[in-house]
């Protein structure tokens, strides 16, 4: 019924590919070296904070609260939390004052339809994830959503306004 | 406090530990990894159920949505099953049950309560929102408004029913597969951890093992080199016998040889090994017996040593397949036993046969006359005159003379003889297979080779003689002991008879002996108990009838015997060696009656007290040293006492007459009177008799009793009286009976007389009172007469 919303699932099972282990070997091999650069890593980015505007973006089931509802244009930064319980995806789009169009089914929106103005994408992640996409915002009025399954439906929308 | 601890124990049981470390860490390495290979495998098949439930949410939502519009439509639907299998579905997922079965769709599937951290809350989520639907679409079929329905997983729904109803299938079923989802990385994710930690496991495992293994190599090399060093440098010699001979040989087999091991090897170790002993040795290396062995081996430099061998069969152990010999050189051992053995058989001054080997001869040669018929000789042999030696010389002189003579018996005698020595100066031989003839003849080599030539000791001449006693086992039924002590005899028969020769035993000799052995126990029994007194016979001088000497007599009266007559007892006590003991006493009581009568008859010429000694006494030795004492003891001067001793002193041979004649010389120097008694009847060497220091000569009564009929006594009697005078010396004539004797005496110028005449020997008492009156009183007449 819906489509965008489904990513290919993992066969499930005994099998797993070689590179998750070698991942694993190596995330426990060098996780001082990783420890020790994320460290010295800690105090750098202060250059830019002054030119960027940081919108906490707070997703959770079923609604998106937008801090602060207002940002100035510009370079603008989008922390994007989920809170859950479910996974969630992010599509910022440039507003208009007509509804967003939908797909024929009525529950999702078309985001084909509505690429020319998307400004932003992130893919779906699960509950406790922490994400930051920058994105050059121009002034005007900002739609934030989630297009998963039902959620934009379900309340998963806000708007954010550039001045 | 620390236990002690064994430097090197052997591999059996200190290996154990490593080894079993290592199977341990493999078994357990695997378990882990097998284990964790069980688990994730069934997880993972659990995993699958669970995504499988999760899928058909979707497929029974959509089914949910389109019976609830079918029925609403007035179709035939039946909306309510979907809707309680999802909610029993969605339970099923979030708590673990038994996931209800869609019309044959599905088989009936357990499953087990999820706790991911993830997941549960979503299939919460999802159980709510199903929750949600399965009311949603309730109330559309009861035609109320869904708007009184509250939701319970915070959406905000349109307000057309239908849409709310298809928006609300979306998200549970978007849910259910998102947490299917979760839950399917969450298990990849505990899959990779482990089949990491497996491989860290198995990795670890095998470094460990590997240690381990390593660790257990180094102490078997350690070992290994230790008992290697053992071996090698282990003075035992250890040599392993195997197919193609010798198959092995410690350093210390090379070391004692001087034979490289490529040398000893194969049959190269037999030229070490004694030819003899090569047969048995090598019998021992093929059948590894006997487990004992001693074989002798030639070492580097030539000498034979003595092996003493352990034979271990290990044919049958895989580790050595051979014969084992573990030797040990025993040759210092041997030598020792032997030389222990030797002492305890051998005389260690002359090396002869002692007195138990000798015995243990005789009596073997005794035990093989009893089977084959033949007869065996025994010689005693005691050597005459060797106490003085001994005494006079020292013992170093002593021992010299024995091994000079032991030398000479073993030249003289056959080498199937038997020399030995009993003690002292007393040999044995043993003549095998001899009669009394040959024994006669031995013993006459033997006498011969001591006589012959004089042993020099302490470099002075010394003749040899000795005494010998054979006997015979002719008799047959002779045991050692009796043969032993019936050679005694007879060597004491020979000694008696005179020394320097032998005698064969002879019953005789030994009732003899018997007798003799008797007196003398009298003998000293009446020394002890004072039943020896003296008498004295006066020696008057012919020209003033004056008492000029008293002659000491000694008497025995025993309380069995009566009165012994001097004649028997003295012989015996001479044989016997007990007129030392006797003389001494004599000369004591002599002495102390001479001062007794001289205290009490202060005469200005007090008679002269004359006490005999006998040979024997003499040649003892030590006589001057006991005179002496004597008369310090007495207070007897020396002139006062005068020594009859007869001619034989004059001619004794051997250092015991030389000695006997230094020590009168030495008494007469003294002051001490010395007489030669018997004169006439022995054989005196006129030189000797000139240059010996003499103050009176008795001539024999034999002589005096004839001369008053016979020409000839009376010429002899004359011509010893001249030859006394001529030597300037006292005559005295013995056994004067008559008046026509002291008549013919005076005639030939005989200085003094003694005899019945004058006077009988008499005991102290009566002598006291002839000292009294000064003279002879009894023939005073007589003496006036022949003055006259």
């Amino acid at each position: 019924l819906t489509e965008g919303s489904e990513r290919p699932l993992k066969p499930s099972g005994v099998r797993v590919d070689s590179d998750a282990v070698l991942v694993a070997v190596l995330r426990w091999t060098l996780a001082a070296a990783l420890l020790a650069c994320g460290l010295t890593a800690c105090g750098s980015g202060h250059t830019e904070a002054a030119a960027t505007t940081t919108v906490q973006v707070k997703e959770k089931d079923f609604r998106i609260v937008v801090t602060p509802s207002r940002a100035r244009a510009g370079l603008v930064e989008f922390v994007v939390k989920n809170h859950g319980p479910d996974d969630h995806e992010l599509i910022v789009v440039r507003a208009r004052n007509a509804k967003l169009p939908m797909r024929h089914d009525g529950m999702t929106i078309d985001e084909a339809a509505l690429e020319p103005r998307t400004v932003a994408t992130l893919e779906p992640d699960g509950p406790g994830t922490t994400r930051r996409i920058r994105v050059q915002l121009s002034r005007g009025r900002y739609e934030l959503f989630c297009n998963m399954a039902g959620h934009y439906m379900g309340g998963m929308h806000a708007f954010l306004v550039v001045s | 406090v620390s236990r002690p601890t064994r430097a090197f124990a052997p591999l059996s049981s200190r290996g154990r530990r490593p080894v079993a470390a290592i199977l341990a860490t493999f078994a357990l390495s695997s378990a882990l990894s097998v284990g964790i290979s069980i688990w994730s495998t069934s997880h993972s098949q659990h995993q699958a159920a669970v995504f499988q439930i999760a899928a058909r949410q979707r497929t029974l939502a959509e089914r949910y949505v389109s019976e609830v519009l079918i029925a609403r439509a007035g179709g035939r639907a039946d909306p309510g099953a979907i809707g309680g299998a999802l909610e029993r579905s969605a339970a099923v997922l979030l708590d673990g049950g038994q996931a209800p079965a869609i019309a044959g769709d599905d088989d009936e599937t357990m499953l087990a309560a999820q706790h991911g951290a993830v997941a549960r809350p979503q299939l919460e989520q999802a159980r709510r929102l199903v929750h949600d639907l399965a009311a949603t679409g309730a109330a559309i079929l009861r035609h109320e408004p869904v708007a009184r329905i509250r939701p319970t997983a915070h959406e905000r729904l349109p307000a057309d029913p239908l849409l709310r109803l298809r928006v609300l299938a979306a998200l549970a079923s978007n849910v259910s597969l998102n947490a299917a989802r979760s839950i399917a990385v969450a298990d990849d994710r505990n899959i990779s951890d482990l089949i990491t930690l497996q491989v860290v496991l198995g990795v670890a495992g095998l470094l460990l093992s590997l240690v381990l293994g390593w660790a257990l190599i180094r102490t078997t090399r350690r070992q290994t080199a230790h008992f290697r060093s053992l071996v090698t440098s282990s003075t035992d010699h250890v040599i392993v016998f195997g197919r193609g001979g010798c198959r092995y040989v410690s350093g210390s087999v090379c070391r004692m040889t001087g034979l490289s091991e490529e040398e000893l090897l194969a049959s190269g170790i037999l030229d070490a090994v004694h030819r003899d002993d090569r047969d048995a040795v090598w019998a021992a290396a093929e059948t590894g017996e006997p487990h004992e062995l001693v074989f002798r081996a030639w070492d580097a430099a030539g000498a034979c040593h003595h092996l003493e061998a352990h034979v271990t069969d290990l044919r049958h152990d895989r580790q050595i397949r051979g014969v084992v010999f573990n030797a040990r050189d025993v040759t210092e051992r041997l030598r020792l036993e032997e030389e222990l053995l030797r002492q305890a058989f051998h005389d260690s001054l002359t090396g002869l046969p002692n007195r138990a080997l000798f015995r243990d001869r005789l009596e073997h040669a005794l035990a093989r006359a009893g089977r084959s018929g033949e007869t065996h000789a025994v010689l005693l042999v005691d050597l005459d005159g060797f106490k003085q030696v001994n005494d006079s010389l020292g013992h170093d002189a002593g021992d010299a003379l024995l091994t000079d003579v032991a030398s000479r018996f073993e030249e003289t005698l056959r080498a199937s003889d038997t020399v030995a020595r009993l003690g002292g100066d007393e040999f044995a031989i043993l003549l095998e297979d001899a009669d009394e003839r040959q024994a006669r003849q031995a013993a006459d080599r033997v006498l011969a080779s001591l006589r012959n030539e004089p042993a020099v000791v302490a470099g002075r001449e010394l003749g040899l003689s000795a005494s010998i006693g054979i006997v015979t086992d002719a008799g047959g039924a002779a045991c050692g002991e009796a043969l032993l002590r019936d050679a005694d005899i007879a060597m004491y028969a020979a000694k008696e008879g005179g020394r320097g020769r032998y005698e064969v035993f002879r019953a005789e000799l030994a009732r003899d002996l018997g007798e003799l052995l008797g007196i003398e126990h009298e003998l000293r029994l009446a020394l002890d108990r004072g039943e020896f007194t003296l008498h004295y016979q006066p020696t008057i001088d012919l020209a003033s009838s004056r008492v000029v000497g008293l002659e000491a007599l000694l008497r025995w009266r025993s309380p069995t015997r009566g009165n012994v007559p001097p004649a028997r007892f003295i012989a015996v006590a001479e044989r016997t060696g007990l007129i030392v003991e006797l003389g001494a006493f004599v000369l004591r009581e002599a002495c102390t009656q001479a001062a007794a009568w001289r205290r009490e008859f202060p005469d200005a010429r007090p008679p002269v007290t004359w006490v005999n000694v006998s040979v024997r006494q003499l040649t003892a030795g030590g006589f001057d040293a006991t005179v002496r004492s004597v008369l310090a003891e007495t207070g007897l001067p020396a002139d006062l006492l005068g020594l009859e001793i007869t001619e034989t002193v004059l001619v004794e041979s051997g250092s015991g007459g030389e000695r006997a004649r230094t020590e009168l010389e030495a008494l007469h120097a003294d002051g001490v009177r010395i007489a030669i008694d018997d004169f006439g009847v022995g054989f005196s060497s006129l030189g000797q008799l000139r240059h010996f220091p003499i103050d009176l000569i008795k001539v024999d009564r034999s002589f005096v009793q004839g001369s008053e009929t016979g020409t000839t006594d009376a010429t002899i009697t004359k011509n010893l009286i001249g030859l006394a005078h001529a030597l300037e010396v006292v005559a005295l004539a013995e056994g004067i009976e008559s008046h026509a004797q002291l008549h013919a005496l005076r005639e030939l110028g005989c200085d003094q007389a003694q005899g019945f005449l004058f006077a009988q020997p008499a005991p102290p008492a009566e002598i006291r009172g002839l000292l009294a009156r000064g003279s002879i009183a009894a023939d005073a007449s007589d003496a006036a007469d022949a003055v006259a």
